[in-house]
């Protein structure tokens, strides 16, 4: 069936509408960069979403659990065997993405016989100073998404994914408003949580189009604080510790939160 | 599908290798050594199979956890290779691993060391236990044990890391060869000045003003400096304290807050007032 080449194409724009499908429901996760360092934020979940992955790299992914933990492990795996072999500050989020991850993936989901990878990740690495923060988002087919970086030039310094296009959209124009790089702890917390509001409202809904009411979105946030749990971490820019990744606990946290 | 960088196995499971199987699963660490007593253990003319481990390191609890201490001279033979050798390493933020023997291998194993602690710590998503850390560098030292049969690559290492379950405290272990662990109730040292220095440590232990469990840092501090400089005073291998290139020995901490790097200053300071 798949010999004639348009069958193909058909098949594989089946598997895109399926896996889109699967990864609509998938709650958001925000990577926004701030003076300190990287703050990694979603809420809820029965799952971890947001993991360590090298020295100065971290990962949020949603998707299938099994899928997600294959291509953790294989980052971890190659990132680990390339810090051991060369040193540390040779392994580069960059490379890790474009010339291992993205084409594995690509490949997995162009051989229709094979099963995809279900997942939708989100890389971070942080640098020395905020404009030297990469951020990538890596899609099901490999494609890669710099969040509006020109190759060579400065960077958004904020990142997010959700399980729909819409409200990845929403999220990253707020952001594109009210976050600034070199924000605070508290401020980058309080963006965080309202990035991932709307983002969450958002994928509630079929047809927003444009940006919820502030108050709309406090209120949202206090229910959703009200009956889940948040799941966060940080990529420290200290450079005087090797390993910059730390996970926060959901009550540290909420001692920040006033509204 | 092609094999590429990614060595993505469909039967994959999260709870699979260990560290230094995935390097080796890579080609990145030789296989472990084959022990063949048969081919190079001592025969007829041959000369007899010899340990060396020349240097002198040791480490014992006082009463702000474990100092570690260790000589800066590497040699090779007779010679003097380098005096400002570092052969007390950090591991991780509560670990650090004193080495005796071949530097090339005992670095070597210090890096694997590091990488496994925190491979663990990132697939496994927790940290390895206090236990599994010590067995990770036993099973090294036993992957090592034909080398060391073939009179090559021999390392006896010290470890001691800080244990917060069950009871929070320093832990001190010390290895053979072949990878058998023990741990030290008080002290331990290791290499070719170490008889002297175990004498040193078990008189201050049992006859000394305070058992070695009781002292404060400073007094630690010059007992390791004066147990280093009796073992230079007769090991040739042993570098002690350099007077003249002012080379003193380094010397960690490990406590409950992580590890503490002593400076040169400060060890000058205490080395000035009580060793010189």
């Amino acid at each position: 069936m798949i010999e004639e080449p348009y069958r193909w194409v058909e098949a594989i724009a089946n598997r895109r509408e399926y896996i889109e499908t699967q990864l609509a429901s998938g709650s958001p996760i925000t990577a926004l960069g701030y003076r300190d360092g990287i703050l990694f934020l979603t809420l809820g979940g029965a799952r971890q979403k947001i993991f360590e992955i090298y020295d100065r790299i971290a990962l949020g992914a949603i998707g299938h659990p099994g899928d997600i933990e294959r291509l953790r492990m294989a980052a971890i795996e190659l990132a680990s065997a390339e810090g051991f072999t060369r040193s540390t500050a040779d392994v580069s989020l960059r490379r890790l993405v474009h010339y291992s991850l993205s084409p594995v993936m690509k490949s997995a989901f162009e051989q229709i016989y094979g099963p995809p990878y279900l997942a939708r990740m989100l890389f971070a690495e942080v640098g020395e100073l905020p404009e030297e923060d990469l951020f990538l988002r890596v899609e099901y087919d490999g494609e890669i998404a710099t969040n509006g970086a020109i190759f060579g030039q400065a960077r958004q310094h904020f990142a997010v994914l959700s399980g729909t296009r819409q409200s990845r959209e929403l999220m990253e124009s707020f952001l594109k408003a009210e976050h600034v790089p070199d924000a605070t702890f508290e401020a980058v917390l309080k963006s965080a949580l309202d990035a991932w509001t709307i983002g969450h409202m958002t994928l509630q809904t079929d047809d927003a189009k444009e940006l919820p009411e502030r108050a709309a979105v406090l209120k949202y946030r206090q229910e959703r604080l009200a009956d889940t749990g948040i799941e966060a971490g940080i990529l420290e820019r200290d450079a005087n510790r090797a390993i910059r990744y730390r996970a926060l606990l959901d009550k540290e946290l909420r001692a920040l939160i006033n509204d | 599908m092609e094999s590429s960088l990614v060595a993505l196995d469909q039967n994959f499971s999260g709870a699979g290798d260990d560290f230094p199987a995935l390097l080796r699963r890579k080609g990145l660490l030789s296989p472990a050594a084959v022990i063949n007593p048969s081919g190079h253990m001592a025969g007829p003319g041959q000369a007899a199979w010899e340990p060396t481990e020349a240097t002198t390191i040791l480490a014992f609890k006082f009463s702000g956890g474990v100092l570690m201490a260790g000589d800066r001279r590497a040699t090779s033979g007779n010679t003097v290779v380098y005096d400002r050798a570092d052969k007390v390493l950090e591991i991780d933020r509560h670990s650090i691993m004193a080495i005796a023997g071949v530097p090339a291998t005992a670095w070597e194993m210090a890096r694997v060391l590091e990488h496994s602690f925190q491979f663990f710590r990132r697939t496994q998503l927790q940290e390895m236990s206090v236990d599994g850390k010590v067995r990770a560098l036993s099973k090294l030292l036993r992957d090592n044990f034909g080398f060391v049969m073939q009179g090559v690559g021999m390392v006896v290492p010290i470890f001691a890391t800080y244990d917060y379950h069950p009871k929070p405290e320093a832990r001190l272990y010390f290895y053979d060869a072949m990878g058998a662990q023990f741990e030290a109730t008080d002290y331990a040292a290791t290499g070719s000045g170490s008889p002297a220095v175990r004498g040193i440590l078990y008189y201050e232990n049992h006859w000394g003003a305070k058992p070695l469990q009781k002292l404060s840092q400073d007094e630690a501090v010059s007992i390791a400096l004066r147990a280093l400089d009796t073992a230079a005073e007769s090991d040739t291998s042993t570098g002690g304290v350099d007077r003249s290139g002012k080379i003193y020995p380094l010397i960690k901490i490990v406590s409950r807050d992580g590890i503490t790097t002593l400076s040169e200053a400060a060890i000058a300071t205490v080395f000035k007032e009580k060793v010189a």
